[in-house]
């Protein structure tokens, strides 16, 4: 018993050390990258390994944003993309930089992900298949249209739900607990 | 529409001195461009007066923002983001965006981009976007379903139910004769409480002594309950009858029309959506025509002829029955809507609990393989549990609230039993009258618990009904003209200003021109997504081409009969279907005259042979569901020799060798060298060598053609073809580096 445990332990490391060895992640951080803005865009200026592995700076006049895990971490594991979509690196945390980078990269990502936040729902009505809404929002009064009403919404947390109307919108209720108990009776059905 | 037309106005009034004539193109935006959510009140537009130079101009709640010459611009394009939409483009080399909006926006942005795209080159904007964007219902709002053309609450419901008639016409007397049978059994069935009332008043009484009348209506009584039960038998039989010859009619039109359709009418809708159409609607419409409208018209009826006597009788009585009704009928409602919230949700975990065996099951080496056995265990506990919870609550709350909800709403006759029973006691009312009476009240409150529901019912079918006539009544977008022609395929191709896209948004293909003449093998070559999947599709006339033509012996393909066509073209897939029976069978589908030695040629020379006779059965194996698993490089040699059996002029391959072994890619390949010689071939593949045959390589990029030649010339231009040969003996040299003879 003891034995083995001996043997299994070094195997583990030695596939750690292994993954980490076939594929090199490169991690942008406040030390080998600048972000700035040009008109509405972001820049990149970066120091990060060639195809060769030695380091090289680098500047991509206009890089985008993707979320890796956009429900559970919105701002972080943030991967960077150059204009043929291929990943620069990746972003830890937007909190390790600077306030003024942080600002750059949260407008950034607000802009291409919108989700009003849902803060009360006033119907919900049934009819052929289609579940028509009309609710509150961040962003004002709202009406959109689900398709398939089940599958619409998106389960991203115990209490917190998406909703994807027949357009590709999302509406975000971040806690299902917070909501009245008048909205929270008309979407309970489905949940 | 007419939206937009409001918009040109909504420009002009922002600008006085615009005329409607002068907008090229108007549309809104709704979130700020600078970033964060706040919703603002944007319209863009370009304009063209007259001489002067096309502007971009952009508004905001009414003023102007900015305003750019269009020579200016470049380079419009759509770019996505998550719940949202953008147009981007360059100014004067640098990128900016235009505007942004919710992702409800998305087609029209497309359609906006394509149409500015246009004007820029061509100073044309012919381009109809707005008929594209016909998504909501522009009398009501609403969206039409997807994979519809009309909006289902606006149509004339009542011409449907005319064309449904029509369908169901030729059975006429049929259903003349079940209604009229419904008319009987329920006038007999307003019988027994009367012979009940004699038999109670003038026989059962203690000083009857005539037995034989006694017995007679005892005989009545049996005939009549006999009568009824064999005339509802005759009845059903009929209402089975006509419905089913309605339905098999309906279902096979609907089948019959979803095999003419085009592939590009066919994509608009799911398999699952018109799997329903064939045989959910249908059956929908089966059960209003056999049940639904059966039972409509004996409730009615019941109701009828039961009111009608009961007012006759005593008309104090029967408006103490008629008065409750409608609380009856709206207290049964209620009820019946909170108990489908409740059955809602148990079906909600009951459909979840097969989709988790679903998943187990399907994905269980993966379970076994990393040993997750006991916690998938605890994951089904976990939701049967739900489940059992959800059960038992509702099972509970019914079996309380059932009972008591009956006893209130049988209240009402006890409230009849005390007046009855008190004109009995005053002589006014016999024993054998309160039993016939309280029998009548007991029918009438059948229907009303019916026609609650019925409501529902009508509306599913409506729908039902709309649905499969919107599909009978869709446009065929590939059709054979009526001077189709039947021609001989020698197999020169050309293709002449080709342009496609799958949709408005987007095109696949751009403005290719390209010449085959007959015997030469063509290898298409290119990046996944370039559109060499699409170039073929447009040969067979899967889709017809947008603009310009495609012409095999100088006839334009839309002038020849598709059947003509498609006889002439072998063709094998990358994804290989085969069709449930045997591999014969498969072979022969195409042909299905062959004789046994063409199959067994075809088959050699697919190098299908030798696998097939390995088998017990041979070419008799049964494949498909139930069947024997065939590899994927058995399943395409099959799909060869289907291909080649009726030995087609044109012979198209995509990635039709990419499951094989190189070993016996190479023999096929020999083997289909030797045929090609006077056939032409069009051959696409990832894995280049496979190509080596081909007299000339097309190579694909951004749906254009970006080069052309044989393999010699485009190695030695160094382009994108020899990137491609470069990577993959890279890959070759990485897979086996002792023995790369050929690098």
């Amino acid at each position: 018993m003891e034995e083995k445990t001996q043997v299994s332990l070094p195997v583990g490391q030695e596939d750690k050390t292994r993954l980490d060895a076939v594929i090199n992640i490169i991690y942008l951080t406040t030390e080998n990258s600048r972000f700035s803005k040009v008109n509405e865009f972001l820049t990149l200026k970066a120091t990060v390994p060639n195809e060769n592995g030695e380091p090289e700076e680098k500047s991509w006049p206009r890089i985008y944003l993707h979320r890796a895990f956009p429900f559970d971490m919105a701002d972080k594991y943030i991967s960077v993309l150059d204009k043929d979509k291929k990943e620069i690196g990746l972003i830890r945390d937007i909190h390790e930089f600077d306030p003024e980078t942080q600002k750059l990269l949260t407008e950034e990502l607000e802009r291409k992900y919108y989700a009003p936040v849902v803060t009360k729902i006033y119907s919900v009505k049934e009819r052929y298949g289609f579940s028509y809404w009309v609710v509150d929002t961040s962003s004002g009064r709202m009406s959109f249209t689900l398709q398939d009403t089940y599958r619409s919404l998106l389960k991203a947390g115990k209490d917190r739900i998406f909703i994807i109307d027949m357009d590709g919108n999302r509406y975000e209720i971040p806690d299902l607990n917070k909501l009245d108990f008048k909205s929270y009776k008309k979407i309970e059905l489905y949940l | 529409m007419r939206k937009r037309d409001r918009l040109n106005d909504l420009v002009c009034h922002y600008d006085p001195s615009l005329k409607t004539s002068d907008i090229v193109v108007a549309f809104e935006y709704d979130l700020n461009t600078d970033s964060a959510d706040t919703r603002v009140d944007g319209v863009c537009v370009l304009i063209a007066m007259g001489e002067a130079e096309p502007e971009i101009r952009m508004y905001c709640g009414g003023e102007l923002k900015e305003s750019h010459p269009l020579s200016d611009c470049s380079d419009f394009a759509i770019s996505s983001g998550v719940g949202c939409v953008m147009i981007e483009y360059k100014l004067k080399g640098e990128d900016r965006m235009l505007c942004r909006a919710d992702n409800s926006y998305s087609k029209l942005y497309a359609a906006v981009v394509k149409r500015i795209n246009r004007y820029k080159d061509k100073k044309v904007y012919s381009y109809d976007y707005e008929e594209t964007l016909l998504r909501f219902c522009p009398k009501c709002g609403r969206p039409i379903r997807p994979g519809m053309t009309v909006c289902e609450h606006c149509v004339s419901k009542g011409k449907y139910l005319k064309r449904l008639w029509d369908i169901a016409s030729p059975y006429k007397w049929y259903i003349f004769l079940s209604t009229a049978l419904f008319f009987v059994v329920t006038l007999i069935n307003m019988l027994p409480p009367y012979i009940n009332r004699i038999l109670v008043d003038d026989y059962i009484t203690p000083k009857n002594d005539v037995l034989v009348g006694f017995l007679s209506v005892i005989g009545a009584m049996i005939g009549v309950h006999l009568l009824s039960r064999l005339i509802t038998v005759w009845r059903n039989l009929t209402q089975i009858s006509v419905g089913n010859k309605v339905i098999i009619r309906l279902r096979s039109m609907v089948f019959e029309k979803i095999q003419a359709l085009s592939l590009s009418n066919i994509n608009r809708r799911t398999s699952g959506e018109l799997m329903n159409r064939v045989t959910g609607d249908t059956r929908q419409l089966n059960e209003f025509i056999t049940r639904d409208l059966a039972d409509m018209l004996q409730e009615v009826l019941i109701l009828l002829a039961v009111g009608i006597y009961l007012f006759v009788y005593d008309w104090r009585l029967a408006l103490m029955i008629i008065i409750p009704m409608p609380i009856v009928a709206f207290s049964y409602r209620t009820f019946w809507r909170y108990m489908r919230g409740m059955w809602h949700r148990q079906w909600v975990y009951d459909s979840k609990v097969s989709s988790v065996l679903h998943d187990i099951f399907s994905g269980i080496r993966v379970v076994k393989a990393f040993g997750m056995e006991k916690r998938e265990v605890e994951r089904f506990d976990r939701i049967t549990k739900d489940l059992r919870n959800t059960q038992i609550r509702n099972e509970h709350f019914f079996a309380i609230v059932d009972p008591i909800l009956s006893f209130i709403m049988g209240a009402g006759e006890f409230f009849l039993l005390y007046y009855v029973g008190n004109k009995i006691l005053g002589g006014e009312m016999t024993l054998g009258e309160m039993s016939q009476f309280s029998a009548y009240v007991s029918i009438i409150y059948g229907p009303l618990r019916w026609i609650a529901s019925f409501p529902r019912r009508i509306v599913r079918t409506l729908t039902s009904v709309v649905k499969i006539f919107d599909l009978i009544d869709d446009k065929v977008d590939v059709e054979d003209r009526a001077d189709a022609k039947e021609i001989t395929i020698n197999g020169d191709i050309s293709f002449e200003n080709v342009s496609f896209g799958y949709d408005e948004t987007a095109d696949v293909l751009k403005n290719i021109n390209l010449e085959i003449r007959q015997g030469e093998f063509i290898g298409i070559v290119g990046k996944s997504g370039v559109g060499k999947s699409t170039l073929i599709n447009l040969v067979m006339r899967l889709y017809d081409v947008n603009e310009g033509a495609i012409k095999i012996d100088g006839t334009d393909i839309r002038d020849i009969s598709q059947n003509s066509l498609r006889t002439q073209i072998g063709v094998v897939l990358q994804e290989t279907f085969l069709f449930s029976g045997s591999i014969y069978d498969n072979i022969a589908y195409a042909k299905p005259d062959a004789t046994r030695d063409e199959i067994i040629t075809a088959s050699k020379i697919a190098g299908a042979h030798q696998f097939i006779m390995k088998l017990p059965e041979a070419y008799s194996t049964r494949v498909g569901e139930h069947g024997y698993t065939m590899s994927g490089g058995e399943r395409q040699r099959i799909a060869i020799a289907r291909a080649l059996l009726h030995d087609p002029r044109i012979l198209i391959l995509d990635e039709a060798t990419a499951s094989l072994d190189t070993e016996t890619e190479k023999q096929i390949q020999d083997a289909l060298q030797k045929l090609s010689k006077d056939r032409t071939t069009l051959a696409i593949a990832h894995r280049l060598s496979t190509l080596r045959n081909a007299t000339r390589l097309i190579v694909l990029d951004k749906g254009t053609i970006a080069e052309t030649g044989t393999h010699d010339e485009l190695m030695r231009k160094k382009g994108i073809y020899y990137g491609l040969v470069m990577a993959q003996r890279q890959m070759s040299k990485m897979s086996n580096t002792p023995a790369n003879k050929t690098a």
